[in-house]
């Protein structure tokens, strides 16, 4: 049987995985945006994204989950981009998302500020 | 689509397919939407680029998407173990080859409903080629399963093309009986008959093909479009080649009939 990893670096891969999702659909909240400006704007974040690559699958999940919807525009930079935005569900499940990550962090907060007591 | 040069596109469709490999089978991501983004994101990270895309850059951008190995969640690689038929009917790129083939040789074992089993069979193969374009992938392997149905119905047209109007028309004008010592004066059983009959029916051959070689040259776009890819390469030259050899088996013909 094998250990499980419980180093740094694997404990923050984990976390990261999971605040992705949460991190992608706040970043559409304000208004749509293509996957390439999803990516640059989520790499901004340190520690983050560590590969690119990672989002676009999740931003397919997402998508199939009927969380985000998708257009095409015409871009007088370049090619055609895909546009992603938030479906009213996708609001919906974002507002709850966020209250549950709001009060982690506060419960997170309160079990530090117990243990430097 | 950014123009790269060879390496660079060799680089790119290799981790394009990595990408397939890692993502198709997986329930709650769409591959194909994956590396349509992927295609996207090279097109914009380079938009600006001066001339062909060089492997460096490629690779640049493709170092900072990371290896698609490690881009689905683990509950979404759990999904992705999954066994050869979840491999195998991944999506309609993999599969349509396999149902060509399958079509195919159904057409051949069962020559009765044969014909009809190779319209369906050629339309699937063309299917798969216009798929793997779309995508901008090559066809590899799939090549062996889709090009049999596209060359079979080929040769069948181009031998219909060649040989039935001509033998329709000999028929018709009784060439082959009684026909060549009507219309040339030469009795039957005469030295002179075998060689007007042969230069009878290689004048009606001769003079469909120059027919047919205009015909097609005509319509050279929608041929090779309908048989793509095997007829990428057919110019309006080959059938001015075309067109020549029957205008050279005509005269032959009408020299025999002329010296019979």
């Amino acid at each position: 049987m094998s250990m499980p990893d419980l180093s740094l670096d694997n404990w923050m891969t984990q976390l990261r995985k999971g605040l992705l999702e949460l991190a992608i659909l706040n970043t559409i909240t304000a208004a749509p945006l293509y996957g390439y400006d999803i990516v640059r704007r989520l790499s901004d974040v340190d520690h983050l994204v560590i590969t690119e690559g990672t989002v676009y699958p999740i931003l397919s999940r997402l998508k199939n989950s009927g969380l985000v919807e998708t257009y095409i525009e015409e871009s007088q930079e370049g090619p055609a981009r895909k546009y992603y935005r938030l479906t009213t569900r996708g609001r919906d499940e974002l507002r709850r998302m966020n209250q549950h990550w709001d009060s982690l962090h506060q419960a997170i907060g309160g079990l530090r500020k117990e243990g430097k007591r | 689509m950014i123009e790269m040069t060879p390496a660079a596109r060799e680089q790119f469709e290799n981790y394009l397919q990595r990408l397939r490999n890692e993502l198709r089978g997986s329930r709650s991501v769409v591959a194909d939407e994956v590396e349509q983004n992927v295609r996207e994101h090279i097109d914009i990270a380079l938009a600006h680029a001066q001339g062909p895309v060089g492997a460096t850059e490629v690779i640049g951008v493709l170092d900072r998407l990371g290896p698609p190995e490690r881009w689905l969640a683990d509950e979404d690689q759990a999904t992705t173990s999954r066994g050869f038929m979840d491999r195998f009917v991944s999506g309609p790129g993999d599969w349509l080859a396999y149902v060509s083939f399958a079509i195919f040789l159904l057409a051949a074992f069962f020559p009765a409903i044969g014909f009809f089993l190779l319209i369906p069979a050629m339309a699937v193969s063309r299917a798969t080629v216009e798929l793997a374009q779309d995508r901008g992938e090559p066809l590899g392997g799939r090549r062996w399963l889709v090009y049999p149905a596209i060359a079979v119905v080929l040769a069948l047209t181009a031998a219909l093309l060649i040989l039935a109007p001509p033998l329709r028309i000999i028929a018709a004008l009784g060439l082959d009986s009684g026909g060549v010592a009507e219309i040339f004066g030469v009795p039957e059983n005469t030295p002179g008959h075998s060689r007007a009959v042969l230069g009878a029916g290689a004048m009606v051959f001769g003079s469909w093909w120059i027919i047919a070689a205009a015909f097609c040259a005509a319509l050279l776009r929608p041929i090779r479009f309908v048989f793509a890819p095997l007829l990428e390469k057919l110019r309006r030259k080959h059938f001015v080649v075309m067109a020549l050899f029957g205008a050279l088996i005509a005269g032959g013909g009408a020299t025999l009939i002329y010296f019979r």
